[in-house]
């Protein structure tokens, strides 16, 4: 298997005032393409940094970040902007959907971007949410939805432009132990079927168990890695 | 993201907000009215400034009358030219001219059935007479191979009064101050006749008979006393007038002769200027015609400068149009600060919207917008509030517009029937269109900086303060 991505000393320092604060020290870590990854950690620990980080949506104060090779450390901001739209998709804790527009909507909001036109991107989302269970919620405000139905438009907006590395921040962090189980069923048969690589940061052990992989970080370093053995 | 998103997302944006977007529009629409508003008065006044000098004179026509030319100091400049035949040619060389009459000017005593009168007899060349601005209101224009026969001004009726008016005005019941209308029609078809002294003997006089075929269009203009009639004729008046002449000194003037009484007749030339010609086959003045508006001043300084004494009324409009100009600046100046304001109100608002939305903007940079989709997104978002502002205020300036028209015509004007209807405000298409691409274009310029902010606001400090 080939490394989707590589990650050779990096580190992540914020200033706060007089103080510094690490982030990130010295972070190595090999991400292989198709693989679900979780990394585990208590809260401060730096998890979104590294994610943030791998996602270039953050410069790093030192070290290294190749995609299949390429630096994206020195990349620009712009294309940057280009490669999130169309090889990468983010899942956050809190969703992060537009209030103002519908299910279908913002699902379709990474398509618009893509310049995808509207016919199209509007079938390719409905389908997604079809596929999310939500067909009978196409038409309705982010406010009309339950936290588990919004977590799952917000997975349908991550998916929908077929992304080859999926970012998922506490993807659970908002939602009952019910709703989270439902929500890591979708997350991980999606990785299971679809190929994808899956990024996830959580802090809540029991999710570790969907991942293939797990590491362990504390204080900005990674301390373990453990590889799941799961069947299936 | 292509132009119809963006546009569908600006306006969902906008109405999101719909107290604040309706205030911010409410600005730009003031503000617009008020630019509109003032510009049309100041384009209506200009208007009605030039119609009202239209009245008074064509703009395309120009006088060419005798004597020399001055300059400011006095100086003359170039020799006096000579209105003859070859000063009409000349005068048809120059660029932008196309119609040359020669002209006659004569005053004399004439009757018209039973009422007495005077006449102020102007001859040109009848078959140019359609070329040179002049339009009948009754009848017809003089033609080519007319003979005795007269188109006359809507007032010189005015000057003709039977025995019992003239004992009335002599009682003073009707002075000069309250002219008493009299209908031009009456004119028409009337047999005029005209009788003409001898210059240098008095006894011999003789009588000339016209006949009245039309009458001109324009109550109280430049044309509206005077009496037309063929070349030929004013040229025979002359003949007779000046048989026996010697060379006098002051061959184009006739002093006024007689007391007017009953029979006698009096006739004297009017000569617009002092001639100093000892040329009597001189014409007295020269109608020249223009292309346009636009060549007649230029036309005017180029006679000037052959030395040919020109006169029109485009002269005066430059001066006129620096006035009305000067009058448009200022308001618009007013206008354009209450616009200004609008604008600042725009900023303001966008900035507002960025702080609101700064989560929003975190996560559309997240799953992909380029920096242009979000700087094209505000763009449009205060783009559109001035459009909006520029439609809405335009149409409550086109009321605007009517209402003050409407104010001044029945309420400034004292109910005093005018003859033509007055529109200070004015509201040409080019001045909508201006407003229009004027609104959005502050819209746009207001919505610059917000914009920028907006494309230089981190993402991860939008998505990470949950
Ligand atoms: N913008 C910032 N400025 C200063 N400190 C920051 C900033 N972002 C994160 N940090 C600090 O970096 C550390 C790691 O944060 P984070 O990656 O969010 O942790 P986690 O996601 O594991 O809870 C924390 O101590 C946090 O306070
Ligand atoms: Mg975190």
């Amino acid at each position: 298997m080939a490394s989707l991505i590589e990650i050779k000393g990096l580190t992540k320092k914020y200033r706060l005032g007089q103080e510094v604060i690490t982030a990130l020290d010295n972070v190595d870590l090999t991400i292989e393409e198709g693989e679900f990854l979780c990394i585990l950690g208590t809260s401060g620990s730096g998890k979104s940094t590294l994610l943030h980080v791998i996602a270039g949506l953050e410069l790093a104060t030192k070290g290294e970040v190749l995609l299949k090779g390429v630096s994206i450390t020195k990349m620009k901001e712009r294309k940057m902007a280009t490669f999130r739209r169309k090889h990468m998709g983010f899942i956050f804790q809190s969703y992060n959907l537009l209030s103002s527009l519908t299910a279908i909507e913002n699902v379709a909001l990474p398509l618009v971007f893509d310049r995808v036109n509207k016919k199209e991107r509007l079938k390719r989302s409905r389908e997604m949410l079809i596929q999310m269970g939500l067909k009978d919620r196409l038409r309705n405000k982010p406010t009309e939805m339950s936290g588990g139905q919004q977590q799952r438009v917000s997975i349908a907006r991550a998916l929908i432009n077929n992304p080859k590395i999926i970012f998922a921040d506490e993807p659970t962090g908002n939602l009952d132990s019910k709703t989270t189980q439902e929500i890591m069923e979708i997350l991980s048969e999606k990785v299971r079927n679809s190929g994808v690589t899956m990024i996830m940061v959580t802090h809540d052990l029991n999710l570790a168990e969907y991942a293939d992989r797990v590491i362990k970080m504390i204080d900005g370093r990674i301390t373990s890695i453990v590889p799941n053995k799961k069947v299936g | 993201m292509n132009k119809l998103d963006l546009l569908r997302l600006a306006r969902q944006n906008l109405w999101r907000r719909k107290m604040r977007t309706f205030l911010t529009v409410l600005g730009v629409l003031i503000g617009t009215t008020s630019i509109v508003v003032m510009l049309s008065l100041g384009i209506g006044l200009g208007e009605e400034q030039r119609k009202s000098m239209e009245q008074w004179g064509s703009l395309t026509m120009i006088e060419v009358n005798r004597g020399m030319v001055f300059d400011e100091k006095g100086e003359p400049v170039g020799e006096a030219k000579e209105l003859n035949d070859e000063a009409v040619e000349e005068i048809k060389e120059i660029p932008g001219v196309t119609v040359v009459s020669p002209a006659y000017n004569l005053h004399g005593e004439a009757r018209m059935g039973r009422k007495e009168g005077g006449l102020q007899l102007v001859g040109l060349a009848p078959e140019l007479m359609d070329q040179l601005e002049f339009k009948a209101s009754e009848g017809r224009l003089l033609q080519g191979g007319d003979r005795n026969v007269l188109v006359v001004g809507q007032r010189v009726i005015d000057n003709f009064w039977d025995e019992s008016e003239r004992r009335a005005m002599a009682r003073g019941m009707r002075g000069p101050g309250r002219r008493e209308e009299k209908d031009p029609s009456e004119m028409m078809e009337q047999r005029i006749a005209l009788t003409v002294h001898n210059n240098n003997n008095y006894e011999k006089k003789r009588k000339f008979n016209f006949t009245v075929v039309g009458i001109l269009e324009g109550e109280y203009g430049q044309h509206s006393w005077q009496a037309y009639a063929p070349l030929e004729d004013l040229q025979r008046i002359r003949k007779f007038m000046l048989e026996g002449a010697k060379s006098r000194s002051d061959d184009g003037n006739f002093s006024q002769g007689g007391v007017m009484t009953g029979g006698t007749v009096r006739v004297e030339r009017v000569g617009r200027s002092r001639s100093n010609s000892r040329d009597t086959d001189n014409y007295d003045y020269l109608l020249v015609r223009t292309a346009g508006i636009e060549h007649t001043s230029q036309v005017s300084e180029v006679l000037r400068d052959k030395g040919y004494n020109s006169w029109s009324m485009a002269d005066n409009l430059e001066g006129f149009e620096k006035t009305s100009r000067t009058i448009q600046a200022v308001l618009g100046g007013i206008g354009a600060i209450t616009l200004l304001v609008a604008a600042i109100g725009i900023t303001n608002t966008m900035i507002m919207s960025i702080y609101e939305r700064t989560k929003e903007i975190g996560v559309m940079k997240v799953i992909g917008a380029a920096f242009s989709d979000i700087y094209s997104l505000f763009l449009t978002e205060a783009g559109m509030i001035g459009f909006l502002g520029g439609v809405f205020g335009l149409g409550l300036s086109y009321g605007a517009s009517h209402l003050i028209n409407h104010l001044v015509r029945n309420y400034i004007s004292g109910g005093m029937p005018m003859e033509e209807v007055v529109n200070i405000s004015l509201i040409p298409p080019w001045l909508a269109l201006f407003a229009l691409v004027f609104s959005i274009l502050i819209g746009v310029v207001a919505g610059l900086y917000p914009a920028h902010r907006a494309v230089r606001l981190s993402p991860i400090k939008a998505i990470r303060n949950e």
